[in-house]
């Protein structure tokens, strides 16, 4: 394998006596998509400050193109970030702000007028030039803070929760623009986000990180058709988790056995996606579980039914709209739910 | 217009004039032929005008004073902005302490800033002299200034500077080219403010200022002599200079409201 872009070994962030991120290894190839996922609170933003140079490690080591980056100060490196917040300075004007690195680097006023033109124009931002920061729409905002990032042709793009603040049809539009632009440039992406939707649809690989740790690294399909733990398959959600032991190839849950020929003895946790779950009126075979329905969400592509079983807890089932006009359920209705044992995820812990 | 309209507007109207009629009296009068400040006006003249400034300590006086405020309002404002700009940056122990302390000076009474003025001041030998009123008056204006600096900084993203360290701003370009600018109307307003301040303080500047009278004490000299039309000559000048410093303050606050 060929030297990562960026690797994080043992990096773990305290304040204080809380700690934000605690031992993270992780490398990042040349011109990957990586998303990094989470609830809030999880590290994913510490880590992306470490990496920018806007917080240094507490431990462990930052390398960047092989160079350690521990001591590097943030306006020292090659790391552009776009903020959440966007922080485009509201004095300057589009042009003025898209040449402030460019500026900062030294570079002279005809360089930088024709670079800036050059990314406002890729941008589709010809003829913004001189507006005023508060003149722009949340798109084209959007889309400065981009062009005065990628300016000064940086070999990797930071970005943090850019999207949040769209409205979600402008959402749809600037992952096109993202992805279509990694692509084209053929640099490192590193996106953190906690929409599943934006990190799925634009990401190569996908980081989910929980309590300043990472649950789980991969594909979309990876994660959510294997999930490593409880915590992903909880934070992906739309997932059934069935706990219990395993004795003797049948694992004894609160709701009943559910057959798992292959599983050693000892504790475990299955999860069933709910696209994958079938419902019933009538009682199927194993594996099977019974329960009340409670409520219908409809969710454009599928329609996910919700169900309480014997021990309260929540179930859930994907279908379409056709098979939820034949089951036809009420409120309290008794149902069976199954599933293809081949269906059934065993996860590691 | 219904009638609590009308009541609320006369009841505006009242209150400017209770607060204005004094000044707008004193002003009245700077223009006025008789010696005396009596109605029936007699007749305009700017005599009074001419002849308080033909006086070389009235000059002196306003010298001082311009002199006092420029030195007084660029230490305030330079201080005042450090002082807001470590409470925006910074977290720390004890900081709620460091803001209080650093708001406290217009709490004390003027007369005991003066008379521990004056003490301070002679010790280091300072009594008496320029420099001696315009650390008095930074001590005054700092407060002020920083105020207003710190609400200016509340304002701020706080990802603005970090987002220019992130373009290759190092940490002194990143002041003056992202904080300056975006505090740039507090500054002036701080300025505008604590030189006002100082134009007109009196109290203090009557414990220190010994043979360098500013423009308030040289008044109360001439008024301890006999009473003079001239007083409200200067005195519309002194009025007019303040005004004109706290409603471009006020301008400067109001504009990067609306920015």
């Amino acid at each position: 394998m060929t030297e990562p872009l960026v690797a994080f070994r043992g990096v773990e962030k305290r304040y204080g006596a809380s700690v934000a991120v605690k031992s993270l290894d992780l490398d990042i190839a040349q011109g990957e998509f990586v998303a990094i996922m989470g609830p809030s609170g999880c590290g994913k933003t510490t880590t992306l400050r470490m990496l920018a140079g806007l917080e240094s490690p507490t431990a462990g080591t930052i390398t960047i193109g092989g160079k350690v980056m521990n001591d590097v100060p943030a306006h020292q490196r090659d790391t552009p970030l776009v903020w959440q917040s966007l922080a485009l300075f509201p004095f300057l004007n589009v042009q003025e702000n898209v040449e402030f690195g460019l500026k900062m680097r030294g570079k002279g006023e005809r360089e930088r007028r024709t670079l800036s033109h050059l990314w406002l124009d890729r941008l589709g931002l010809k003829g913004f030039e001189t507006r005023a920061i508060d003149q722009l729409s949340g798109g084209q905002r959007q889309r400065v803070a981009l062009a005065r990032c990628l300016v000064t042709e940086p070999q990797m793009l930071l970005l943090d929760e850019p999207l949040s603040a769209l409205d979600a049809h402008l959402v749809i539009r600037m992952q096109g623009v993202l992805t279509r632009l990694q692509r084209d440039l053929g640099i490192t992406f590193v996106y953190v986000t906690h929409s599943q939707s934006e990190a799925f649809a634009m990401a190569d690989r996908v980081v989910i990180m929980g309590h300043g740790e990472i649950a789980q690294i991969g594909t979309a399909r990876e994660i959510f058709r294997s999930p490593k733990n409880r915590f992903v398959a909880e934070f992906v959600g739309r997932n059934n988790i069935f706990a219990g032991d395993v004795k003797a190839g049948i694992l004894a849950t609160p709701l009943g056995p559910i057959p798992l020929p292959e599983a050693p003895d000892g504790p475990a946790e299955i999860v069933v996606a709910a696209d994958r779950m079938v419902v019933s009126r009538a009682e199927p075979g194993p594996p099977a579980i019974p329960a009340a329905f409670l409520s219908e969400e409809f969710g454009g592509a599928g329609i996910v039914l919700y169900f309480e079983a014997a021990d309260g807890s929540e179930l859930k089932a994907q279908v379409t709209e056709g098979e939820l006009a034949d089951l036809a359920p009420e409120p309290g209705d008794a149902f069976w739910l199954h599933w293809p044992p081949e269906a059934a995820h065993r996860m590691k812990g | 217009m219904k009638p609590g309209d009308i009541v609320a507007r006369a009841y505006l109207a009242a209150l400017f004039l209770f607060i204005f009629a004094p000044i707008g009296t004193s002003i009245l009068f700077s223009f006025n032929a008789d010696r005396f400040p009596t109605f029936p006006l007699t007749g305009f003249t700017t005599d009074w005008y001419a002849r308080a400034f033909a006086r070389p300590e009235v000059w002196q006086a306003f010298r001082n004073s311009v002199i006092v405020a420029l030195c007084a309002a660029s230490l305030s404002t330079l201080i005042g902005f450090c002082t807001a700009y470590t409470d925006f940056r910074f977290g720390f122990r004890f900081k709620s302490a460091y803001l209080a302390l650093a708001l406290l000076p217009p709490t004390i009474p003027l007369v005991i800033m003066g008379l521990a003025m004056l003490a301070w001041l002679s010790q280091l030998g300072l009594s008496g002299t320029l420099t001696g009123i315009v650390i008095a008056h930074t001590v005054l204006g700092a407060p002020f200034a920083m105020a207003i600096c710190r609400m200016r900084l509340q304002q701020m993203d706080p990802a603005l500077e970090a987002a220019a360290w992130n373009l290759g701003a190092s940490p002194w370009a990143g002041m003056r080219r992202v904080v300056l600018p975006f505090t740039s109307p507090a500054l002036i307003s701080a300025f505008c403010l604590t030189a006002a301040v100082s134009f007109d303080e009196f109290i203090v500047a009557w414990f220190v200022s010994g043979l360098n009278k500013t423009v308030p004490v040289m008044i109360l000299e001439i008024l301890q002599g006999n009473v003079d039309p001239q007083i409200n000559a200067i005195g519309t000048v002194v009025f007019l200079t303040s005004m004109s410093l706290v409603i471009l303050a006020q301008l400067m606050i109001l504009r990067r409201r609306a920015a």
